[in-house]
């Protein structure tokens, strides 16, 4: 074989592993794009208000990574909770979030100064077509709270930015709980459509965003003095494969790795031949 | 003479108030009206917003004056750290065995349940030194409703407020959703969460009797002052000129914010106690002073020197038939200018 010829295979196999890697990396990657959080339909989710129901076992968890929320409050950096796992379902009406994560101490009630509960909370952009800063939003995009505390039950909160949360008069979630094995689980349920501006709708037609914060009560952790995600986002939009521009920008390096390799092939037979 | 008396920013006038540690007893009235009045059950049977201590002493709660709080600087761009006290330095709320003890002939009177290890006035009367020049004074302690109180801004919610009219702090029990950073936040730790309401609760200066909104339609004094036995306490408005407080604050110079090193910038004032010299073993006076210089300056800084010997000065002046404007304020030879409250009323 001509040195000619050994180059212009070694570029052929070269340009076929990276036509195919083009072709599967993005398979592979819209299986679980970053920051995404799958979603299963079910027939009928009752089942799955119950945190230790055997039905989430089958459901994808997803572990999220916490790091304390820098609210600028006397020892914020000093959390406790770094990671919770999350696993999502919904039915025709509503969804069901199951939140769990390890605290070994069950901190449920507030009796004296120094005794603070253990709680967990998801945010939503009130208006899920916005992103919302992630710190309890702002003024002008509000973010919508599903809040747990274990010495005070649910709350549903309303919030534009640090020190405005709000409580709702009358939760649209509900909560069931677990501490088993120095470990809460926390389903939160709630219907997929609102009835309210103020409550973040979950529409069929788009993904929904979505934060989680847990705190530890015997860590006195409470307010922003707790662990947060980054945004996640729950894929409820059309079709599998994420954000379209996602698999435009796939397609043109593909595209553009082809291109490469069949100008690199025709440069080396022109000089060879 | 005229003095700047510095206002919070937005505060149209400050309620102030000055106590004479002079003239206190010890005799714990001011609590008990303060507690009656406001702090019976529901989650406060722990709390004294106003309470009565004695130093040198461990106070109430139990060391409090190591508990942080306050200002780094003068700046006031940085607070300190502070810490929420123990439950247990408060001092649980025990009840006592009343029945057996007054009914049933069955024992003393003592604590039911556990016995306490500690609770407000443990240490009441122990004072410090050795006999015969033993010492203690009594420093009855509110809200001091600062003119840069660092609860206000240790709160994340802007629960805690100082009124515009008056400058009196106070609590939204609708924003407030029990974090207690403004209970770490006050470096005289005087403002208590309530575990029932789960809010945190402080002295509201009696702002409805300062208002004039009890039964009768009248203005009276916050309950601790007007229930004082001695009447040691002034009420009024630190920004009247005409009022007693400006003259003891602001001109005279004897009436001392409590730890001004927490810069905080208190707006209840003490007149510092003067004590007896000391006694040699055989009873001779001696050239000492009873309560050590230093420790009159660590309670109210190094301007209390000046304070004692104004005080000093024109009680002499008096020992001596002459007149002093100064004594005649603390004896209340006026009483009309003990309180005055509605001097601002028109505007």
């Amino acid at each position: 074989m001509t040195n000619q010829r050994r180059i212009a295979v070694a570029v052929a196999v070269v340009a076929g592993l990276a036509l195919l890697s083009a072709a599967l990396v993005p398979m592979e990657a819209t299986s679980r794009p970053a920051n995404q959080i799958p979603i299963e339909e079910v027939g009928d989710g009752t089942a799955y208000e119950s945190p230790t129901a055997a039905e989430w076992e089958d459901v994808p968890a997803v572990p999220v990574p916490m790091t304390a929320a820098p609210s600028g409050l006397p020892n914020a950096a000093d959390t406790s909770v770094d990671r919770a796992t999350v696993r999502v379902v919904h039915d025709d009406e509503r969804v069901y979030v199951r939140v769990a994560w390890d605290d070994a101490t069950v901190d449920d009630e507030i009796t004296d100064s120094r005794s603070f509960a253990d709680g967990v909370a998801l945010q939503f952009p009130t208006n899920a077509s916005e992103r919302p800063a992630i710190a309890m939003g702002s003024s002008r995009s509000t973010v919508n709270v599903w809040y747990w505390d274990a010495a005070e039950g649910t709350e549903e909160l309303l919030a534009g930015g640090q020190g405005s949360t709000t409580p709702f008069e009358d939760p649209a979630v509900e909560t069931s709980v677990e501490h088993d094995d120095g470990r809460w689980q926390v389903v939160f349920v709630r219907s997929l459509t609102a009835d309210s501006p103020d409550r973040t709708s979950i529409e069929m037609d788009s993904d929904v965003d979505v934060a989680v914060a847990a705190w530890n009560g015997s860590n006195m952790e409470r307010a922003g003095h707790k662990s947060t995600t980054e945004w996640y986002h729950l894929p409820f939009g059309p079709g599998p494969g994420g954000a379209p521009f996602e698999s435009i920008l796939w397609a043109v390096a593909g595209i553009a790795i082809v291109v490469v390799i069949a100008v690199t092939i025709s440069a080396v037979r022109s000089r060879g031949g | 003479m005229s003095h700047d008396v510095t206002l919070a920013e937005g505060i149209d006038h400050q309620v102030a108030m000055v106590m004479d540690l002079n003239q206190c007893i010890g005799c714990q009235t001011c609590t008990v009206g303060c507690k009656t009045t406001w702090t019976e059950g529901e989650g406060r049977d722990y709390m004294y917003w106003n309470d009565v201590e004695t130093h040198p002493g461990e106070g109430y709660p139990r060391g409090w004056e190591g508990s942080g709080g306050g200002w780094k600087s003068d700046a006031r761009q940085e607070r300190e750290v502070g810490e929420i006290p123990d439950q247990e330095d408060y001092g649980r709320p025990w009840e006592f065995n009343y029945e057996e003890a007054l009914f049933e002939d069955d024992g003393p009177l003592r604590p039911e349940g556990e016995d306490p290890e500690w609770g407000p006035n443990w240490d009441e009367d122990e004072g410090a030194g050795q006999f015969p020049n033993s010492y203690y004074f009594y420093v009855p302690r509110i809200c001091n409703h600062c003119t840069h109180p660092s609860c206000v801004e240790a709160c994340p919610r802007q629960a805690v407020y100082k009124r515009e009219e008056d400058g009196i702090v106070l609590v939204d029990q609708d924003r407030c959703r029990g974090y207690r950073y403004c209970v770490e936040g006050c470096p005289y730790k005087k403002i208590y969460y309530n575990a029932v309401t789960k809010t945190s609760e402080k002295c509201l200066f009696c702002y409805p009797r300062i208002e004039g909104e009890g039964p009768d339609d009248e203005v009276h004094p916050p309950v601790c002052a007007s229930e004082c036995t001695t009447q040691l306490r002034l009420v009024g408005y630190l920004d009247d000129r005409q009022g007693p407080i400006y003259k003891l604050v602001e001109e005279y110079e004897v009436a001392l914010p409590l730890h001004p090193e927490y810069r905080t910038d208190p707006n209840v004032y003490y007149i510092p106690p003067l004590a007896p010299d000391q006694h040699s073993p055989d009873g001779e006076t001696v050239d000492v002073e009873r309560i050590p210089r230093e420790y009159l300056e660590r309670l109210f800084g190094p301007d209390v020197n000046d304070a004692l010997e104004t005080l000093q000065r024109e009680r002499e002046k008096v020992n001596r038939g002459g007149s002093s404007e100064l004594m005649d304020i603390l004896d209340h030879t006026n009483p009309a200018k003990q309180y005055r409250l509605e001097v601002f009323n028109d505007e």
